[in-house]
């Protein structure tokens, strides 16, 4: 009697196994397999050119869906990958190389803070010193150093000079230096300032303003290129959809443009969109 | 009310007894090619393959059914020592009993075979011959030579037996049986002929064909080891029916207690 209660416990303890093992085996394979996915794709990344080949990019912009798979394996990457391949890039002869041809104008938005921090504190001086006068005088004196005729008949002279004359004082006494700003923002510099801002923020927006910057200086593959990285952060940016395909069809791939933009009309029934392809379609472009 | 796992588990004690033997395809050809074999001028008949697959079983048949009309004789078991070999083999042909302090002269033996040639034909059939010494066999082959006396051996089929079967009757002119595994077809068929001579049908039905198959696959056609499953799967649904019934479902068929028994056997490692 015990030997068969043994031989139960046994037989429970071989049908867990039976039921586990084959659960077990499909996971761990299912585990290997995924990792030899993204041991093979960071490889690929790290071995190969930074960004995919354009007749891949035309396929990541939604002609098929195999493609738009891929655009989201790629959109997952890792932040310290992103990071390697912008360093690799700009190591690159050709992409370097290509960035020295850029003659787009930049517009930087930068502050002079000292210059403000110092106008702000002249203007306050002189808020206060008018107070003052207004106060010991009873005139009410103008921001400028003119007064009108009826001013004139109430004061006196003398306080009217006094007034001229402290005003000219605290004008004379607003300490002002002028600074050389060493500005060298040539266009190679500003590409570099927008990509290394680009991998810092990793913003659409940036790689839109790199496509744009190239698409200017006529340089359709490297818009190309920034267009579908910028669509890969952001599908809904419009813009990268139309410089994509604007590239495209000045490398001479018109039916791709055509294609691509076909597909985003679909999608978001934009008027933009629909113009632009009549505008390919008619040659203006 | 006797058990019925009783009683099936029963049938398939692994004994020698004609009243057990199932025939099949393979056995029936295999029969027939023997028992005419013996109506042949040939000195001996081999019959070899691996254990379990019915050597014995077809010598026992052969045995009764033909003990009637000839003279024929059956070593179940092997006598290993020469002296109550040849003790035996005088005592079945001359139907004499030799007392126990005397010894049959080989030399004699022979010449008391001799003298009957062309008068009688006498059949010894040896089971687990692979047990005999080699001067044993060399011994058997001489008696053979005289054709008064004709063997049917058996040998286990391993490298070492097929050494032993082509050194002793290579030069003698023999029939050779190979006897192996049944198939699952005729397995299926060993199973239920055995349960359905004893009448238990209700039984057999709750059996499906993924059973036979299960059974097949650990048993690989072996009639002992089938033997042997059957009667551990019966010995354990013999004891639930008699400690726990409650665990067993008569119209089906278990497949936890093929497991199980599967397990006790070693056939599955848990």
């Amino acid at each position: 009697m015990r030997k068969l209660e043994e031989l139960e416990h046994k037989w429970f303890n071989y049908k867990i196994k039976t039921i586990l093992m084959p659960m077990v085996k499909v996971s761990s394979l299912y585990l290997v397999a995924v990792s030899l996915y993204y041991v093979y794709d960071k490889k690929e990344h790290l071995f190969s050119s930074v960004y995919a080949p354009s007749h891949h990019m035309t396929k990541v912009l939604g002609v098929s869906m195999e493609a738009n798979n891929s655009v989201m394996a790629r959109v997952v990457q890792t932040e310290e990958t992103k990071h390697e391949k912008m360093k690799k890039e700009e190591v690159a002869p050709s992409a370097s190389s290509s960035l020295e041809k850029v003659s787009f104008a930049p517009v930087i938005p930068v502050i002079d803070m000292e210059k403000e921090e110092r106008v702000h504190h002249v203007k306050k001086r002189v808020k206060t010193k008018r107070k003052h006068v207004a106060k010991s005088n009873l005139v009410k004196a103008k921001a400028n150093a003119y007064l009108t005729p009826k001013e004139l008949g109430v004061m006196g002279q003398s306080s009217a000079n006094k007034v001229v004359s402290s005003k000219v004082q605290s004008v004379k006494k607003v300490p002002h230096k002028t600074k050389k700003m060493h500005f060298t923002s040539t266009r190679a510099n500003y590409a570099e300032t927008i990509k290394s801002k680009f991998i810092k923020s990793n913003n659409p927006r940036d790689a839109l303003l790199l496509a744009k910057l190239y698409y200017k200086k006529n340089n359709f593959k490297e818009a190309e290129k920034w267009a579908l990285s910028a669509n890969k952060l952001n599908n809904s940016l419009e813009e990268s959809w139309f410089l994509f395909a604007k590239s495209k069809v000045k490398l001479g791939k018109k039916h791709e443009a055509l294609k691509i933009l076909v597909s985003y009309y679909k999608k978001s029934n934009s008027t933009k969109a629909k113009a632009l392809i009549m505008q390919i379609k008619m040659g203006k472009i | 009310m006797n058990s019925s796992y009783e009683e099936l588990k029963n049938i398939f004690v692994d004994i020698v007894d004609n009243s057990t033997y199932v025939e099949l395809d393979s056995t029936a050809y295999n029969y027939s090619v023997l028992k005419s074999s013996l109506d042949k001028p040939l000195k001996m008949v081999l019959l070899y393959g691996k254990p379990g697959t019915g050597k014995s079983m077809l010598l026992n048949r052969l045995y009764h059914e033909l003990k009637e009309y000839r003279e024929i004789h059956y070593f179940n078991t092997p006598i290993l020592s020469e002296k109550e070999f040849l003790k035996s083999i005088y005592e079945a042909m001359s139907g004499e009993e030799i007392p126990a302090q005397m010894r049959v002269n080989f030399d004699a033996l022979l010449k008391y075979c001799l003298k009957l040639k062309e008068q009688r034909e006498v059949v010894f059939l040896l089971d687990e011959c692979q047990l005999y010494s080699e001067a044993l066999m060399e011994k058997i082959r001489l008696l053979s030579d005289t054709r008064v006396v004709k063997f049917v051996i058996t040998l286990h089929k391993t490298d070492k037996e097929d050494v032993i079967a082509k050194e002793h009757f290579k030069t003698r002119i023999w029939e050779v049986i190979e006897m192996s595994n049944a198939n699952e077809y005729d397995m299926e068929l060993y199973i239920q002929k055995k349960i359905l001579n004893k009448g238990l049908i209700d039984f057999f039905k709750t059996m499906k064909k993924s059973h036979f198959k299960y059974i097949y696959g650990h048993t690989l056609g072996n009639f002992r080891e089938t033997n042997k499953y059957l009667y551990t799967i019966f010995d354990i649904y013999e004891y639930y029916e008699k400690n726990e019934p409650a665990k067993i479902d008569n119209k089906k068929f278990s497949k936890k207690i093929l497991e199980m028994a599967a397990i006790r056997l070693g056939y599955i490692n848990a």
